[in-house]
């Protein structure tokens, strides 16, 4: 496997994931940089940022919540919590919330088949929902989400 | 559990007291295999690795574990990470790598901090001089199982699979003879080399679906699948059940007996063994569907059976399921699952028909209750 890479770079999904984390998503301006950091040229950078799923190339809201779509959320009710938190939220899959508060996304398998259905709120799983239960969780997210912006 | 035990820094001890010709020779005797998928004996990759001649070697552990149903991965690195640390360490000492690689799922990022702490932790004890464990962030690409994947995607590139050979035991990360191990293999590693009665023949399975008792177990090769289903508990009747994904979608038989060869007749070679259960109140077609949605975002894109084979599967499921099918829809629907798995390169590919042309096989009455269903 050769590439063309020195092998003492830095490694690239790291750095990504950082800059995703500082600037809330990975904006042209924040490929820019990177680009010039590590010297490797910006369109190679766009081609990876857009493969990986994790990678949004696109505002993103406050929460980004992620349904399992795998077999076992499937059989344990998953469908019931993805058109729940459809109509809660207000906005289809793949979409943000006009508020900016939400972006829901369906994802593969997120290894908590033995606790299904499961979800994924800006990375951490939540798991064994129900109706009620993600009910109380947004309620929650809401207060916090309005707590923040008064401030 | 045998997987959790822990070995505590000693099993790096023993690997240096027995020299790495006396560990690959105790794996190989006591018949360590990988537990990725491929189940090919660990000793003969880990010395392939070892010989090949380079300036610098690396060790990747992959942890990423995409495989709908399985979890076994996060067990171990949840309960026994000091463990798998050790044992990534020992392949670093006997394929003589300095710099090694985890790579980390993006879904269990949540696991991270904490297995940083146990890297600093284990690392300065193990005194192996300069060597180091780096954690490589995953972002959701499945098809970065596939070590070739997995490799590009640490470089820093798109996560697509490449031709074999060259193998990454002797050409992979950044054209250095790289090994990369299974979280499960190489756990297994260190425990082998240091418990006198450690068990090959153990695998880890995870339960999942219509039953009470889902999780993770450990069971030996070839154990009955009523055992399996009695642990299981399921809430009602069972009626099929799925092998991950790619082991296709098969009736519940509870005298067959758990082995490689059995659950996908040797055309799969089984190193994972993840059991969805379904039982009667589902129809098969809507699980495969679920399955074909997945397959069709994990497509990585790279080779046009694989990228448009998926879509045009899904949309004949969703078309089946819609009540708009017919009867010629199901043949297509065969041949066009035939025709990727022959021409696809990997093993996303060769097996994104599995749950297809086996849910066709042995449930066509589910499939013919969505077709009467006319709209």
């Amino acid at each position: 496997m050769k590439m063309e890479e020195k092998k003492d770079n830095h490694l690239l999904m790291n750095i990504l994931h950082e800059a995703q984390e500082k600037h809330g998503y990975i904006s042209e301006q924040v490929l820019k940089q990177i680009s010039v950091e590590q010297n490797i040229p910006i369109s190679r950078l766009y081609g990876v940022a857009k493969f990986y799923t994790m990678f949004h190339t696109e505002p993103q809201g406050r929460y980004v919540v992620e349904i399992c779509g795998s077999p076992s959320c499937i059989l344990n009710n998953g469908v019931q919590i993805e058109k729940f938190l459809e109509r809660e939220i207000g906005v289809k899959i793949g979409k943000t919330s006009k508020d900016g508060m939400f972006s829901l996304y369906k994802t593969s398998c997120i290894g908590c088949c033995d606790e299904a259905p499961a979800i994924r709120i800006n990375g951490q799983p939540h798991t064994k929902m129900t109706v009620e239960r993600v009910q109380v969780l947004l309620k929650k997210l809401r207060t916090a989400f309005k707590k923040k912006k008064k401030k | 559990m045998q997987i959790l035990h822990k070995t505590n820094l000693e099993a790096l001890e023993r690997a240096r007291m027995l020299g790495s010709d006396g560990v690959l020779s105790l794996l190989e005797r006591k018949g360590l295999v990988g537990r990725g998928g491929a189940s090919s004996p660990t000793a003969k990759k880990w010395r392939e690795c070892r010989d090949t001649p380079a300036d610098e070697r690396f060790v990747v552990c992959n942890a990423n574990e995409g495989e709908p149903g399985s979890f076994k991965d996060k067990l171990i690195i949840r309960h026994n990470a000091e463990t798998l640390i050790e044992g990534i360490l020992i392949a670093a000492y006997i394929v003589g790598a300095k710099r090694c690689f985890i790579y980390l799922r993006g879904e269990y990022d949540h696991l991270r901090p904490r297995l940083q702490e146990q890297i600093a932790d284990v690392l300065p004890r193990a005194n192996l001089e300069g060597v180091s464990i780096e954690i490589v962030r995953g972002a959701g690409a499945y098809i970065c199982d596939e070590a070739t994947a997995l490799l590009k995607s640490i470089m820093g590139f798109r996560g697509t699979p490449m031709y074999r050979p060259p193998n990454p035991t002797t050409e992979g990360l950044w054209g250095r003879p790289t090994l990369v191990g299974n979280v499960e293999t190489l756990t297994c590693a260190a425990q082998a080399v240091l418990f006198d009665d450690w068990d090959a023949n153990l695998r880890l399975f995870s339960l999942s679906g219509n039953i009470k008792n889902a999780g993770v177990y450990e069971f030996p090769l070839g154990v009955k699948m009523s055992s399996v289903i009695d642990v299981a508990r399921p809430q009602r009747k069972l009626k099929a059940m799925s092998f991950g994904c790619f082991g296709g979608i098969m009736p519940v038989d509870e005298n067959m007996s758990i082995t490689p060869e059995a659950v996908c007749k040797g055309n799969c070679k089984q190193g994972n063994y993840s059991i969805i259960f379904i039982d009667e109140t589902n129809n098969v077609v809507d699980i495969s569907y679920s399955i074909a949605k997945f397959y069709t975002y994990e497509s990585c894109g790279k080779c046009t059976p694989c990228r448009e084979g998926t879509i045009r599967i899904l949309n004949l499921l969703k078309k089946i399921r819609s009540g708009r099918g017919v009867k010629d829809d199901l043949q297509l629907l065969r041949e066009l699952a035939m025709h990727v798995q022959e021409t696809s390169l990997c093993n996303l590919g060769q097996t994104c028909g599995n749950h297809v042309l086996t849910s066709l096989e042995h449930f066509p009455e589910d499939y013919e209750a969505y077709l009467a269903r006319k709209k």
